[in-house]
């Protein structure tokens, strides 16, 4: 393929210097935090993940009677409390639970949830319910009211091959994405950037090209010098998480001043056959998660680091007829890292007292009891310390996520 | 295809296009016809055009006529053995990019990438059944719609991607009844999570059985179901005819095409209700909408020239085309990867929505990304191609390049219709060194930046 150049070799770096992005204008910013380097990992279960099966209410009677073929035996499942226990594949999930690292946000969602996987993604990524197209991520948004990086470090990283989440999509605060070392390799002996004009602070198209361009450039460089420290990483699973995980930690302990990451886990929208699919992508979660907190720790860094994991909406509370679940409302949203205050938060959505829903549908839907951005605000204003009133156009009542 | 077929309704706003001050028929537009309804055009074709006119060179790239080189004389007969011989998908991607690249029709093909991305069916899940699903799309590109409906609903791909055999009576899964009324046809806002329940009895019964579609009548759910209003024992294609005949279908397809003929921004709510209104009394009929469009005075407005992103497939096989490298030719197979670490996984989209497309195919990793392609192709090896590109060359036989200037001026009118301003010339002739002497290497590296300036990525 690639008759690729040893690109640590060259000498064509360019040492950028303060680079503080050409966009940039003098508005008034939250001040930096005093307890700098705090980072989220925001992890994306793509699809729809069905809560149910993830936090499991095993001792409630509506769980048996709607799901036949999909009920998971008690006796397997690693009991939390109870009433409910986590699905078996969710070993590496239990450890965190056990040393403190995990809390459980239970039946997490919005008024009138949409089951629609683009409208509802839409929804909890811009933290807004009638999304317009113009509106901006909740964490681009919250970014935008502090300073960027000056270490030529990316505002935002999305760790893999995906586009950038809207959820990352600032006025000025902007993503970059990395899949691997090799994404800071630049072809052939030019400095590109050279080429680029400077974009003005306008808000067009043109500007955004310009714009992104020199910050991908920009990036490349800064990825490359992390890439230089060769460090191996941790050991994690063989798997797309793990791996994604990986690159996250390696840039963290490279030194990036990267505040929030973002990586994909894809494939939980199981219409059919859902179980072992279901069973693997929580195995590969928990143990994803797991690994990445543990890597961490060992450098020292893992106290300011939190993750977050959600999805854009449960699944039925009855299965369907092909041993699989259509388009739910609630489900549980995961905070891990030795910050949280571990254990369950809210109550256990029932199985039995649901939400009717549409009029004469004869099966309704678990019942919102938390609206996410009551957890978004937390997160900003305790985690992050940033403002969350205009990122999330409006105040929300805080929740005891975080040891004191 | 005539004028007569654009009446009245809507010819308020889709008053066709003639050249004049405020729009002139000059290079840059002839440019911007071929990046928006094709994948780039030669020096001599782009001139062609300029000479013809409009109407003449629209002409051309309906019935696909528009290009005048880089089509094999045995290309029917080599598309056909490369489709028989593709055993897996990476030579279905293969396949397809060498259609985009030499075939005589690019812009049935850009219409293929617009259906690929609307009824989005990964091989992930579907294997070989997508390529089927391919010649289906390509077959019916600008039919009625309906007729491409029907054909993708009784497709085996679609419905065992979205779980279709294993939703029997009695117990039926939601998956293609949602998705079906959410993004093939009618659009979020025109159908209740009732109608997506009735939608999956309705479509029991449709399944796949040694890779063909079946009916099975056993496991259909014969019951009266209340489906969009209309209440009667519906089987699944009394659906798809209450689909075609809902008004907001129509308004759906006119987005989809808007969205991939007209830009950033552009694709504004009047305009595409007028379209819809013109399908409706036309059955659907795509071919008009696209003609329609593409003929018109807002697809040819100045302020929607370089408003659009190009999608990694028009990027890539466009370079090529643009800069005649036919013979040795890239490799498709290379080419397709190319095309998939720029974001669009040809065959293998992420999920059912496709891909977002627009501002989505700018990342960090796909502009260094376009950058590598672009050194990549200029110098031939990492392509799959025996030769470099000669810059000098093709510039001269155009009877331009005295000098590295006019050599990086001869590829942005050739690339973008016209050199963007002088600073961007410039910014280029600078970064190239200020030692740089006129080799073939250093006029390699020119381009290279060209075709990856942000600039570039506009048409």
């Amino acid at each position: 393929m690639f008759n690729r150049r040893d690109f640590l070799k060259s000498s064509t770096l360019v040492a950028l210097a303060p680079t503080v992005p050409g966009f940039l204008t003098s508005v008034a910013r939250a001040a930096p935090s005093q307890r700098d380097g705090r980072v989220l990992v925001v992890i994306e279960l793509k699809g729809g993940n069905d809560g149910i099966n993830t936090i499991v209410p095993y001792a409630d009677p509506g769980y048996a009677k709607n799901r036949p073929s999909l009920c998971l035996p008690t006796a397997q499942l690693i009991k939390v409390n109870d009433h409910v226990g986590l699905h078996p594949a969710l070993r590496g999930a239990a450890r965190l639970l056990e040393s403190q690292r995990l809390a459980i946000v239970q039946g997490v969602s919005y008024p009138n949830p949409s089951r629609s996987h683009d409208r509802s993604m839409s929804i909890w990524q811009t933290a807004r319910l009638n999304p317009e197209k113009q509106d901006l991520g909740w964490l681009g948004s919250a970014l935008d009211a502090s300073d960027p990086p000056t270490d030529g470090s990316p505002g935002a990283v999305l760790s893999g091959i995906d586009a950038p989440p809207r959820a990352l999509e600032g006025q000025r605060s902007r993503a970059a994405t990395m899949s691997g070392f090799e994404d800071a390799y630049v072809s052939g002996s030019l400095n590109p950037r050279r080429a680029i004009a400077e974009p003005g602070t306008g808000s067009d198209l043109k500007a955004f090209m310009s714009r992104s361009f020199l910050d991908a450039y920009t990036s490349a460089d800064r990825l490359k010098e992390v890439a230089r420290a060769k460090d191996p990483g941790g050991v994690y699973p063989e798997t797309q998480l793990g791996e994604r995980l990986r690159l996250i930690a390696q840039l963290l302990k490279g030194g990036f001043h990267t505040r929030v990451f973002y990586a994909i886990q894809a494939g939980y929208d199981n219409h059919y056959g859902q179980a072992a699919i279901h069973a693997q992508l929580l195995g590969e979660l928990g143990n994803s998660v797991g690994a990445f907190l543990d890597d961490l720790a060992v450098a020292k860094l893992a106290e300011r680091v939190l993750v977050l994991c959600f999805s854009e909406f449960g699944r039925t509370v009855q299965e369907n007829g092909s041993a699989g679940t259509d388009h739910g409302t609630a489900g549980p949203l995961l905070l891990a890292g030795p910050c949280v205050k571990a254990g369950l938060v809210g109550t256990t959505p029932s199985l039995e007292d649901l939400d009717p829903g549409q009029g004469e549908l004869k099966q309704g839907e678990l019942k919102v009891g938390i609206d996410f951005r009551q957890v978004y605000a937390t997160v900003l204003e305790e985690w992050l310390e940033l403002p969350s009133k205009t990122a999330l156009a409006g105040d929300f009542k805080r929740l005891p996520l975080f040891q004191k | 295809m005539s004028t007569e077929r654009q009446t009245a309704s809507t010819s308020k706003h889709w008053a066709p296009y003639a050249p004049g001050p405020d729009a002139p028929w000059n290079l840059r537009r002839v440019v911007y016809l071929h990046r928006r309804a094709g994948f780039a055009a030669t020096w001599s074709e782009l001139q062609r055009d300029l000479a013809d006119g409009p109407k003449a060179s629209i002409d051309r790239l309906l019935s696909g006529k528009a290009r005048m080189e880089g089509v094999p004389s045995d290309f029917a007969a080599v598309s056909e053995t490369l489709a028989q011989r593709a055993d897996n998908p990476t030579r279905l991607k293969a396949w397809w990019v060498y259609r985009m690249l030499f075939g005589p029709d690019p812009l049935t093909e850009r219409l293929v990438l617009m259906w690929h991305n609307h009824f989005a069916t990964s091989a992930a899940k579907v294997g070989m059944a997508g390529q089927r699903q391919n010649q289906i799309f390509r077959e019916s590109a600008r039919a009625p719609f309906g007729e491409l409906l029907k054909r993708i609903v009784h497709d085996p791909a679609l419905l065992i991607w979205l779980d279709a055999p294993a939703s029997h009576k009695g117990k039926p899964n939601e998956n293609l009844a949602r998705e079906l009324m959410e993004l093939f046809t009618l659009g979020l806002g025109h159908f209740t999570e009732k109608d997506v329940k009735a939608a999956a009895r309705t479509l029991t019964g449709w399944t796949v059985e040694k890779g063909v579609f079946k009916d099975h009548m056993n496991l259909h759910d014969p019951g009266e179901k209340t489906l969009l209003g209309k209440t009667g024992p519906w089987k699944g294609d009394d659906m798809v005819r209450m689909l075609l005949e809902h008004p907001a279908t129509a308004e759906r397809l006119a987005f989809r095409i808007c969205e991939i003929f007209l830009g950033d921004g552009a694709v504004d709510p009047t305009i595409v209700k007028s379209l819809a209104t013109g399908l409706r009394e036309r059955n659907l009929d795509v071919g008009w909408a696209v003609e329609t469009v593409l003929r018109s005075e807002t697809f040819f407005a100045e302020a929607n020239l370089g408003n659009r992103i190009l999608s990694p497939p028009e990027y890539v096989v466009g370079a090529v085309r643009a800069l005649e490298l036919f013979n040795p030719a890239p490799s498709t197979l290379i080419l397709a990867e190319f095309i998939a670490n720029l974001g669009q996984n040809l065959f293998y989209p992420a999920n059912v929505f496709g891909w977002p497309g627009g501002r989505s195919w700018i990342s960090s990793r796909s502009i260094v990304g376009r950058y590598n392609y672009a050194v990549a192709l200029v110098g031939g090896a990492d392509v799959g191609r025996g030769a470099a590109f000669d810059p000098w060359a093709l510039a001269r036989r155009h009877g331009q390049g005295k000098d590295l200037a006019s050599v990086v001026a001869f590829h942005a009118e050739l690339i973008l219709g016209r050199v963007p301003d002088l600073s961007w010339r410039n910014r280029i002739l600078d970064t190239l060194g200020a030692e740089a002497i006129a080799t073939a290497a250093t006029a390699r590296q020119a381009v290279a930046l060209v075709l990856a300036s942000p600039e570039a990525q506009l048409a």
